[in-house]
């Protein structure tokens, strides 16, 4: 007897989802036939909205393209207009943008260990990491003064140098998220249920990854050594001793191998920041920030979030208000078409499963 | 002060070799900017994507220059070889604009040419994809032109919620309520 074709709508407002977005499914059993995003139901119009704000008003919109992530916004920005300005910042400047882009990679972590395990049915994990990622907001509430968004880094530096006793905060932290992991991982990767719904799932091979553009985890996941951090060094990156995590397989499976491999990185990245902070200033300070002006030209800068690659295009002309910012973030590519690619022939109850390894982030995608 | 930058010079050679009619300019280091009509964009994209090793896409933008009647496209690839990022620019004209569609070459340039045909109104002839992206039944000027106003947008579209016509100004309540006074930079902003 032929199966008949059933339609469902995953989203917008679904739990397993990573935003507001939604997935039209056709399916024949539970077997996913084909897959159709749709976008739109978190659009801002920040790229409009950028248009009509001077240089400095933009840093207050760009950490908000992507929830789970504010900082590479504003370090691919800041990065951007450096390149168009020729604006040097001070080393010690730049082992402050380190240091919270790397804070802000290990509570990304936390969170992905979350989404990740919770899609999974395994909802200890999420509890525990949400509840130890508070532990790193706490930091960001002392330096920046906000717990989600920091508006932190600014072009030419950071905005204000760290604490008294800040340093000795980071490092307590560090030993207890790095203590923590160890439960975590004996929770998600020693488990036969996430090792099952793991491996083989949500396939992506190499030559279709080079194709698509996927960057990040996902990328690595494919056995392709790829990080912005390594291949074009920014801020304080060449100074610093790390690896990047990679893996066989292309399925969850991998990328959840990167990103355990990853987070143990970036903690001894931070280590290594705060032993070899140097003394001076922390900011090149631009004009008077209200009449700044950015001469003529264009410039692409680009970070890597813990999703991938996160750039920047800016185009200046001359002005005190920038004349385009496009955004070029990890879920643009992996959230859209490559999704509805890769979705075919999978479970109905790996969609979600698989869009928390891709690190889809519908806010990012439509800005 | 060219002369230091050995790997974008030779990448200058190699395109001002291949393709005579482009101006090619080393911008900054790991940055070239290539400028060419638009018939040029596609062979200088196979061109760099199959005999110089720029497999990775990573961006494709859209500028509005409406005081030139103008849009810029910008396509920003990348070698993993070279490490430098090399910008494709081209102009077409904004009254009557259409650019040749390249998503055969890299598939994600699918996702792009969406939202520019969606944002800018900009036609790909051949392009397959779905017409809808972000936005919904619009039938306004693409949101991201220049000339689109956005006030004049809001104004036609939302309207004050019942009860708040009159349009009260929060902080004029909370200082009639407190008894503090406004101070004078920030009566600018007020909505009287």
């Amino acid at each position: 007897m032929r199966e008949k074709s059933t339609t469902i709508y995953l989203g917008p407002q679904h739990p397993g989802i990573t935003g507001n977005m939604m997935v039209k499914l056709q399916l024949e059993g539970d077997t996913i036939v084909k897959a159709q995003t749709h976008v739109g139901y978190l659009h801002r119009a920040f790229e409009k909205l950028i248009e009509r704000r001077n240089w400095m008003q933009t840093t207050t919109i760009l950490c908000r393209f992507c929830v789970p992530e504010p900082d590479p916004p504003e370090a691919a920005f800041a990065l951007a207009v450096e390149q168009i300005e020729g604006r040097e910042v001070p080393e010690r400047g730049k082992y402050l943008r380190s240091l919270v882009l790397e804070l802000a990679r290990i509570q990304s972590f936390l969170l992905w260990y979350a989404g990740q395990s919770g899609s999974a049915g395994l909802y200890t994990v999420g509890q525990w990491s949400v509840g130890d990622r508070n532990y790193v907001l706490d930091l960001f509430e002392e330096l920046t003064g906000g717990r989600i968004y920091h508006m932190y880094i600014w072009p030419g530096g950071v905005r204000r140098d760290i604490p008294v006793g800040f340093k000795d905060k980071v490092l307590r932290t560090m030993d207890y998220i790095e203590k923590r992991i160890d439960d975590y991982d004996r929770m998600i990767f020693d488990s036969a249920i996430f090792q099952k719904r793991a491996q083989g799932v949500g396939i992506i091979n190499k030559e279709k990854a080079i194709e698509w553009g996927v960057v990040g985890a996902p990328l690595r996941g494919c056995g392709i050594a790829h990080d912005v951090r390594k291949d074009n060094p920014y801020d304080a990156y060449d100074k610093l001793d790390f690896q990047m995590g990679v893996f066989e397989g292309g399925d969850v499976w991998a990328r959840a191998k990167v990103r355990q491999f990853e987070i143990r990185q970036s903690i001894s990245m931070v280590r290594q920041i705060i032993q070899n902070l140097p003394a001076g200033d922390f900011l090149n300070k631009m004009p008077n920030p209200m009449k700044w002006t950015i001469p003529a030209g264009s410039a692409y800068g680009k970070v890597e979030s813990v999703r991938g690659e996160f750039g920047f295009h800016v185009v200046s002309d001359g002005s005190d208000k920038p004349r385009r910012v496009h955004a070029r973030g990890p879920a643009y590519v992996h959230g859209v078409s490559l999704l509805e690619d890769i979705l075919v022939g999978e479970n109905l109850a790996d969609v979600s499963f698989i869009m928390n390894s891709l690190g889809v982030c519908p806010p990012e995608i439509e800005r | 002060m060219k002369t230091s930058f050995i790997k974008e010079e030779l990448l200058f050679q190699q395109l001002a070799t291949a393709f005579e009619n482009v101006v090619i300019e080393i911008v900054r280091k790991e940055t070239v900017f290539v400028y060419a009509s638009k018939e040029f964009v596609l062979p200088i994209l196979l061109y760099a994507k199959e005999k110089l090793g720029y497999n990775s896409f990573s961006h494709l933008s859209c500028v509005d220059w409406i005081e030139n009647d103008e849009f810029e496209l910008v396509y920003i690839i990348w070698s993993p070889e070279t490490k430098i990022n090399l910008f494709v620019k081209t102009r077409i004209d904004r009254q009557n604009p259409t650019m040749e569609n390249t998503d055969m070459i890299w598939r994600q340039i699918n996702t792009y040419q969406r939202e520019i045909r969606e944002m800018f109104g900009i036609e790909f002839p051949g392009f397959v994809g779905e017409k809808e992206f972000i936005l919904e039944d619009w039938e306004d000027v693409p949101p991201m032109r220049r000339d689109f106003d956005t006030l004049e947008y809001v104004n036609d579209t939302f309207f004050e919620r019942e009860g708040r016509e009159d349009k009260q100004d929060v902080r004029e309540r909370i200082a009639k309520r407190s008894g503090e006074e406004i101070p004078d930079f920030a009566k600018k902003y007020s909505r009287e």
